[in-house]
């Protein structure tokens, strides 16, 4: 019994202590950001956003890994919080495709705020939803 | 399950617990809403005489006979203690009369200006202490370096700075409360030469009052910031170690240390990115110049939320005109975040033969208030 409570002790403090997210109190978009993209509710996608302000533009990647995405172009319009991001991306069969996510930013002051808004790859349009980790 | 099952989970569900209570101590102007006023009578229920707040409980029966227990934040007891009141001025049952700031929301909690006992008043905020003289030249090291700290067999600290946030200095006066929060929002402008982006989080953050300010999770500053919390600091001159160590009154009270060894500054890409980053210092004459890289961003660099990235290089200068008097000035140089380098600064008050008061940065009040 005990080996197996050891296990869940650790699980448990482990998972309370690791939940918070670390404070990032400089640029809103630096980070890495998780969360979903699909043309509805049931059908929908991971998808990982890592964006770095280098004091004159926003870079980074979707999905980071051998099928990354890099960001062509971020505007971030800090007079309402809206945020356009464009990426270049490969469909299933490798062509080029366009990935255009625009949405708003939410609850700024957080480390786990978030974007949310419309996503548009190729011919689909969808929706989209990041928090940041 | 057996005994020692039990005994893990239990202290798993306590480690949640704890981390769940450690709660948080945001600024005042988060908390209270200086815009209103409270007149509070009745008995007291309950003295926390704690630090880092104070509070006494009262019943309060309003005009329709219900009765509610109020908590009132009467300031840190060491400052109360300090200036006269103790902890046996007021009783259980003791009926007081109360007038203070409510906070805002629900809560049922006050910010005390004033408390009285049998309508003679027992407590008022103390009023600002005048400057120690001047008269005093500031103690020397045999080699004739001035001294940041006390002299040889005497005791005292930093105390109260003469300015509650970081403000351009070629900035006309910029008002604003002890949180560093503008009186009026549109002197944005004035207080540092912004990206829009960072002017756009600066404001946003004065708008909501500051209350996701790290600090007030306990997370350390860095920075300026170091030299205008309420709790003082003190320097601790090592210099057969070649470093000086800040050792800060305030906050998680802890310390930082500045190299004055000769070493370079670290090219910033090779250093572990911290809170209090990395210091190299030098004298020059009679001034302790101080080049900071390294800083993470996690924390506001000064009271009212200005924001900073991992660019931020920051050149301290320390000098001492006289005993009681410390001049601090600091530019700061980030490009990501503000459009040219720019400098502000203080001076900061000697508390003699005194030395730093405990206070940890907490909030017993938080799970008090939990009903």
């Amino acid at each position: 019994m005990r080996r197996r409570v050891l296990p869940l002790f650790c699980l448990v403090a482990c998972l309370a202590l690791g939940t918070p997210a670390i404070a990032q109190e400089g640029h809103p978009l630096t980070g890495t950001w998780g969360g979903d993209w699909g043309p509805t509710a049931t059908q929908r996608n991971h998808v990982t956003f890592v964006m770095n302000w280098d004091g004159e533009k926003v870079t980074g990647v979707i999905n980071p890994g051998p099928d990354q995405a890099p960001l062509a172009s971020v505007f971030l319009d800090v007079t309402n919080w809206t945020v356009r991001i464009e990426a270049d991306a490969k469909d299933a069969g490798g062509k080029p495709v366009r990935v255009i996510a625009e949405g708003k930013l939410e609850d700024i002051s957080s480390p786990h705020r978030r974007i949310a808004g419309t996503w548009r790859q190729g011919t689909t349009n969808g929706d989209f939803r990041i928090t940041r980790d | 399950m057996n005994h020692h099952g039990v005994k893990a989970l239990t202290m798993a569900v306590g480690t949640v617990l704890a981390v769940a209570l450690v709660s948080a101590q945001p600024p005042a102007s988060a908390t209270y809403d200086r815009e209103r006023k409270v007149t509070l009578q009745g008995p007291v229920t309950r003295i926390d005489w704690v630090n880092p707040n104070a509070f006494v409980f009262i019943n309060v029966r309003d005009a329709a006979g219900v009765t509610t227990n109020w908590a009132v934040q009467v300031g840190n007891a060491l400052d109360l203690e300090r200036d006269g009141w103790k902890r046996s001025s007021l009783k259980i049952g003791d009926v007081i009369a109360v007038e203070g700031i409510p906070a805002r929301g629900p809560r049922r909690q006050a910010l005390a200006t004033s408390v009285s006992l049998a309508g003679k008043r027992v407590f008022a905020p103390p009023a600002k202490r005048p400057p120690a003289p001047a008269a005093a030249p500031a103690p020397r090291w045999p080699d004739g370096q001035v001294r940041l700290g006390p002299a040889p067999g005497r005791k005292g600290y930093w105390g109260a700075a003469s300015a509650n946030a970081l403000v351009e200095s070629t900035a006309s006066k910029v008002p604003m409360n002890e949180d560093g929060l503008l009186l009026n929002l549109a002197d944005a402008d004035k207080v540092a030469p912004f990206k829009p982006w960072a002017k756009a989080v600066y404001e946003q953050r004065q708008r909501e009052l500051l209350k996701d300010d790290p600090a007030g999770r306990c997370l350390p500053a860095g920075g300026p910031r170091q030299f205008h919390t309420p709790n003082g600091f003190q320097f601790i001159e090592q210099r057969e170690l070649g470093r000086i160590l800040v050792l800060l009154g305030g906050g998680d009270r802890n310390w930082r240390v500045i190299h004055t060894d000769g070493r370079q500054q670290m090219p910033a890409a090779e250093l572990v990115l911290t809170y209090y980053g990395n210091s190299v210092g030098r004298w020059e004459k009679d001034t302790l110049v101080v080049d900071s890289v390294g800083y993470n961003e996690r924390f506001w660099f000064t009271n009212g939320g200005l924001p900073h990235t991992e660019a931020l290089h920051l050149t301290e200068r320390f000098s001492r005109p006289d005993l009681n008097t410390l001049r601090y000035d600091v530019t700061v140089d980030d490009p990501r975040t503000y459009t040219r380098p720019w400098t502000g600064g203080w001076t900061v008050r000697w508390v003699p033969d005194e030395d730093l008061k405990e206070y940890f940065c907490e909030d017993n009040a938080e799970s008090t208030f939990i009903r």
